[in-house]
């Protein structure tokens, strides 16, 4: 079978369930259960941090993620204080964020805030619970945060509830080395399936509240929301592609040792 | 579909036919996204950190204390010149004892102490679990980590009963690398899937 041939079988795989849904189901996992229970559990009127800590080249996984859980903190009235610790996710935060704050009717500056990207991580985070105006002294906009109403109130990691970093990388660690051991805050993560393996242990420990991990994982948290999104849209399409490498896979183990019995 | 997606979109299109083999479109758009990467790094570092950091509270508050570090930076750049290369070491030796010192102490709470915290438990199953089935998670979380540990041992040689041990810790060793690979895989596809949704969807309005 030649190269070209495997693709093409895989974007056949992956493309007719896009056109006729298969009506699959999907089951949540107890780690989202406990990243939604946690979030759920955040009264009313509290503030979380939310770190876009990605790039552009995992948007696929990423902007359902991110997504789905700021749709559940603005459904819960939770104020948002959100942040980049890299460069290329600055503005695809930013956009997601006033995207979902629209679509709830949510006010900048009162119950949402997008302070931009510094670079320099344990810096940014160590720097965050002293003081947010010391490494931000103004957001993203160019206002300045004594004039922002919802970081008057909240200065550092004293008003924060809860820490959730969005990430495609090894971002969520130092969210964990630097504000959760240092300030005991306690750190959500939602990363591309790629990095999710890496961080079990650190659910298992208890360092993590929750876990999140890839398209599958936005698509568990949607289905908590009880609000399809684009996790949901493209689960059908990720099971028959995973049928599809599963069954190359055999092909050519198979084909292979028919070709070294002839030999 | 507006003109920004359509670009999206061609540049999409130009980036797959590399699965065919290469050629001069595959190119343009590898050189592209280098380009605009690079530029939009730089742009965002002017913006939020140059300027903030540096340009507004040296012009618009007088603050001069940010003198130091700013000269810290520059003694960096130093390296690019032979002749004062040594100058560089005082900034590169600042940035490394300050940074070993800040993440010394937490990696070895968070990751070392914090970790083995965790791998030692209790075997007495709590009330509301599976009593069976948390002893059996228990003694694989115990046979893994100290079979795995053991693996990368090598001050005794891998051989008898010690040599058997350790191989216990290659199949968990390899099972995690299988998990890691399957991960991986699904991550790709996840990142296929939303490009063919974006062609179909935003650029042609094929799907609902």
């Amino acid at each position: 079978m030649k190269r070209q041939q495997v693709y093409l079988l895989i974007l056949a795989s992956i493309t007719i369930p896009l056109f006729l849904p298969l009506g699959l189901k999907h089951k949540v996992t107890p780690e989202v259960e406990r990243f939604y229970q946690t979030v759920e559990s955040l009264p009313a009127g509290s503030t979380v941090i939310v770190s876009f800590d990605f790039e552009a080249s995992t948007i696929a996984e990423t902007k359902p993620l991110a997504q789905a859980v700021l749709r559940h903190l603005f459904a819960r009235n939770v104020s948002v204080v959100s942040l980049s610790m890299l460069a290329e996710g600055t503005g695809l935060g930013y956009s997601f964020l006033r995207e979902v704050a629209d679509e709830f009717g949510r006010k900048y500056g009162e119950d949402y805030i997008f302070l931009g990207f510094r670079p320099q991580y344990q810096a940014t985070i160590l720097g965050l619970g002293e003081d947010f105006a010391k490494v931000f002294p103004k957001d993203y906009s160019g206002n300045n945060l004594s004039d922002i109403s919802l970081t008057q109130n909240v200065r550092n990691y004293e008003g924060i509830s809860l820490i959730i970093s969005v990430a495609d990388g090894d971002l969520p660690q130092y969210w964990v080395d630097y504000a959760q051991t240092r300030y005991q805050k306690p750190v959500l993560a939602a990363v591309t399936a790629a990095m999710a393996t890496t961080y079990y242990p650190y659910l298992s420990s208890g360092q993590f509240s929750g876990l999140v991990g890839g398209l599958k994982g936005a698509a568990e948290y949607e289905a908590l929301l009880g609000q399809p999104g684009l996790g949901s849209k493209g689960m059908e399409a990720q099971s028959l592609g995973h049928l599809m490498i599963i069954a190359l896979i055999i092909i050519g183990n198979l084909s292979y040792l028919i070709a070294r019995k002839k030999i | 579909m507006d003109f920004s997606t359509s670009i999206a979109a061609i540049l999409s299109l130009f980036i797959f036919s590399f699965l065919y083999r290469d050629n001069p479109f595959y190119k343009i758009a590898e050189h592209l996204l280098v380009g605009v990467s690079v530029g939009y790094f730089l742009v965002i570092s002017i913006d939020n950190v140059l300027i903030p950091k540096i340009a507004d509270p040296l012009f618009e508050r007088k603050d001069w204390s940010v003198v130091v570090p700013l000269f810290g930076g520059a003694l960096i750049l130093a390296r690019l010149i032979p002749k004062w290369s040594k100058w560089s070491q005082i900034a590169l030796a600042v940035v490394i004892g300050v940074g070993a010192g800040v993440a010394i102490p937490a990696t070895l709470q968070a990751q070392i102490l914090t970790q083995m915290k965790a791998s030692m438990f209790s075997f007495v199953p709590p009330e509301n679990s599976i009593g069976w089935l948390y002893v059996v998670e228990r003694i694989v979380i115990l046979l893994g980590l100290t079979s795995v540990l053991a693996y990368f041992f090598f001050s005794k040689e891998h051989r008898g009963a010690f040599g058997i041990y350790t191989r216990v810790g290659t199949y968990f060793l390899m099972i995690f690398f299988g998990a890691t690979f399957g991960y991986t895989v699904m991550s790709r596809l996840s990142l296929l899937i939303g490009r063919i949704q974006f062609l179909l969807e935003d650029w042609l309005g094929l799907l609902n």
